[in-house]
């Protein structure tokens, strides 16, 4: 059998505990003791064995600590094997932390290292500003990390100017960032015929800010419950 | 208050002084290893295309003088004048290098700075040593560059090649292997420069002597790279342009699996593939589907499209007028944009759809109101129709725009672009833009189709197109 299916899609050498395949899917090389936190559902395939517990008691206890079903659901992966992992063809970024702390919108991270630091924080301001809140992953340490992006990101540099970011497209940032909100419309032009870019968050400082080309669709006013 | 730079940082120029008649100095302290010390004013694509830019000791003036070499002074191993009013537009970075000269490497600097000099007072220094270098035969120091405002990078920077090489790696053109002058004449020209005007304010008199304040001890080892174009490993020539064009190649090619990549370690070097292409204009293409404009002049964009910005930048609601808001009415296809006004640079996508810049220069398309994402405020856009008795509603409503500007269309998928040649027929809902001045009309031959699947075809209707050589049509491969 020939073709492209066969010549370049193949499975690909392994080199590091995660790796693109593709610019859509994530490979985790999995080992004992080398536990993954991973976005539940996100599996596509694996080889070896792997287990998969979808309400860990570690997550149990930080869901409880959200205030709204929108959030993160992870599940762990243990065992021995091969992972893929992808989130609806959005595009996979592999992150290699070298002791430094990652902010992550909720929405995009894919996987994780269980042994690094990590905690669910809610982003000061955005709730303040917008009524609806927004939950990012840190995630600190020494190893991997997998975030996902619709359409090819953009990395920009804090240290270079501050960097104003609109929330929808926000996928991750330098940990340790000065974070405010900025409004950037009159208050008249909130109520109806706004421009579409009321508000935004504000970054600056040593680090960097991931956009993702699309604001995820959903719907701006949500009610709590 | 001097304020001490450490490897890797930036700052815009205004937060370090007022002034812009500035001196700098620059100090390399390596026993028996002699520097050559230049400025390289480079373009905004990082190149060197004037070569009367290059200042070095054979040529140590710009042709308007705005980059001057004064040589050795006040304890500084060689030193600039920089008047940046008088830099012309077409440069957009002035490169602080130095390339040894004869044998040695950069590891053997015993100390080293970089000194900013404002009104005979010093405002800025970052400080190195040769431990931060290796073998290199050159370093490249500071660069002085404009994005919106003068800024300055500590760079820091080992390069591998010599000064020739060095001079290569910027697009300049070097006649021998041979370094341009002889070490004699360096010394000449670094020693006397006579026949060029003093700086207009002195050097610091109790400026660091030959007993120089000893370096900074170990630098604060910054979490993050310089954000020179080697991400880590070996030093890379440093063509950030040519790098940017690949790493966008490794973007928009096909990204097959067996053509991965290792990741290095660090998230900044992680994500290095993406970071901010160069501006080389008002619009800038920082991947396939996000778009950089760099304000002044303002813009309109589909509203909510922006998705990141640096600088000061207002967005505000587009009125139509009474005229407009009536046609939106009829015809449902009104296109919501704001104007994005200020100073900055805005990145704008939606949806993470493709998207084409389109320059047009007098010319006119037109182009379906949901394909448009943002054009100059210097277009004329006009509401307009074409009718058929076919087209539900009674006609096909889109956007004609014309005049001198540039446009970004957005589609989903890859387009295709199809020259009219003869009769050309494309889906309506497929339809992204084609050249005004065709004839358009409906095909009957999908309407005898529609009647023999009867029921398959809610959707489709073609559009026939005919014209004359130039005119096109461009599809998306996605039925909206």
């Amino acid at each position: 059998m020939r073709g492209s299916l066969v010549d370049h899609y193949g499975q690909t050498q392994i080199a590091d505990r995660m790796s693109n395949h593709g610019s859509k899917m994530a490979k985790v090389v999995m080992m004992p003791g080398q536990d993954l936190f991973a976005r539940t559902g996100s599996m596509v395939a694996y080889e070896g064995l792997i287990d998969f517990n979808a309400q860990p008691p570690q997550v149990r206890r930080m869901a409880q600590s959200w205030a709204t079903g929108e959030g993160v659901q992870l599940m762990t992966a243990t065992g021995q094997g091969l992972l893929y992992l992808a989130d609806y063809g959005k595009e996979v970024i592999i992150l290699r932390l070298a002791n430094e702390g990652l902010s992550v919108n909720g929405k995009n991270i894919l996987a994780f290292d269980a042994h690094l630091q990590w905690s669910i924080e809610r982003v000061r301001g955005v709730s303040m500003v917008s009524g609806m809140g927004m939950f990012n992953v840190v995630v600190r340490g020494e190893g991997w990390v997998a975030l996902t992006s619709k359409g090819n990101p953009v990395m920009l540099d804090t240290r270079e100017a501050p960097t104003y970011v609109d929330t929808d497209a926000l996928v991750a940032y330098t940990d340790g960032l000065k974070v405010e909100p900025r409004r950037t419309a009159r208050l008249g032009g909130l109520i109806g015929r706004g421009s579409g870019e009321a508000f935004q968050l504000g970054f600056s400082g040593q680090g960097f800010v991931v956009v993702q080309p699309s604001e995820d669709e959903r719907p701006h006013f949500k009610m709590r419950g | 208050m001097v304020q001490q730079f450490a490897r890797g940082q930036k700052s815009q120029l205004s937060a370090i002084t007022a002034g812009t008649d500035l001196y700098v100095g620059i100090q390399l302290n390596a026993p028996g290893v002699s520097w050559d010390i230049s400025c390289f004013g480079l373009d905004e694509n990082d190149r060197l295309s004037d070569d009367r830019y290059f200042i070095f000791f054979n040529q140590p003036k710009s042709p308007e003088g705005s980059v001057q070499l004064l040589g050795a002074q006040s304890g500084d191993s060689e030193s600039f004048r920089i008047t940046l009013p008088s830099i012309p537009a077409s440069i957009a970075k002035l490169a602080f290098c130095a390339a040894i000269d004869g044998a040695g490497s950069a590891s053997q600097l015993t100390s080293g700075y970089f000194r900013l000099v404002a009104g005979g007072e010093e405002v800025m220094r970052y400080s190195f040593t040769g431990a931060d270098f290796t073998a290199e035969r050159a370093i490249m120091i500071c660069d002085v560059y404009r994005k919106g405002v003068w800024r300055l990078a500590a760079v820091g920077q080992g390069f591998a090649g010599g000064l020739a090489e060095l001079i290569r790696s910027y697009g300049g053109e070097v006649e021998d292997e041979a370094p341009p002058a002889p070490p004699a004449a360096a010394a000449a020209a670094g020693g006397g420069a006579p026949g060029f005007a003093p700086p207009a304010f002195s050097p610091p008199p109790g400026g660091p002597g030959p007993a120089a304040p000893p370096p900074l001890p170990a630098q604060p080892a910054s979490a993050y790279p310089p954000p020179g174009p080697a991400p880590s490993g070996p030093p890379v020539p440093p063509v950030p342009a040519g790098l940017a064009g690949a790493g966008a190649a490794g973007l928009d090619g096909p990204d097959l699996p067996s053509a991965a990549r290792p990741v290095g370690a660090g998230a900044m070097v992680s994500l290095q593939k993406y970071r901010e292409q160069p501006t080389t204009g008002r619009w800038t293409k920082q991947n396939s589907k996000l778009v950089k404009v760099t304000l002044g002049p303002e813009a309109l964009a589909l509203r909510g499209a922006m998705v990141a910005y640096q600088g000061n930048v207002e967005f505000d609601y587009k009125g139509q007028g009474l005229r407009g808001m009536l046609e939106n009415k009829l015809t449902g296809q009104g296109l919501k944009l704001m104007t994005c006004k200020g100073t900055g640079e805005v990145f704008l996508a939606h949806d993470a759809a493709d998207l084409h810049i389109v320059e047009l220069s007098g010319q006119t398309l037109c182009v379906n109101t949901k394909n448009i994402l943002a054009f100059d405020t210097t277009l004329h856009t006009e509401i307009r129709r074409i009718e058929s008795a076919g087209i539900p509603g009674g006609g096909l409503f889109h956007f004609e725009v014309s005049g001198q500007g540039t446009l970004v269309v957005m589609t989903k998928g890859s387009p295709m672009t199809l020259p009219v040649a003869g009769p050309t027929f494309a889906d309506m809902n497929a339809l992204v833009a084609w050249t005004s001045g065709m004839r358009v009309s409906v095909s009957t031959q999908v309407r005898i189709s529609r009647q023999i699947y009867g029921g398959s075809s809610g959707e489709s209707l073609a559009l026939q197109f005919m014209g004359l050589g130039g005119h096109f049509v461009v599809v998306q491969p996605y039925e909206v």
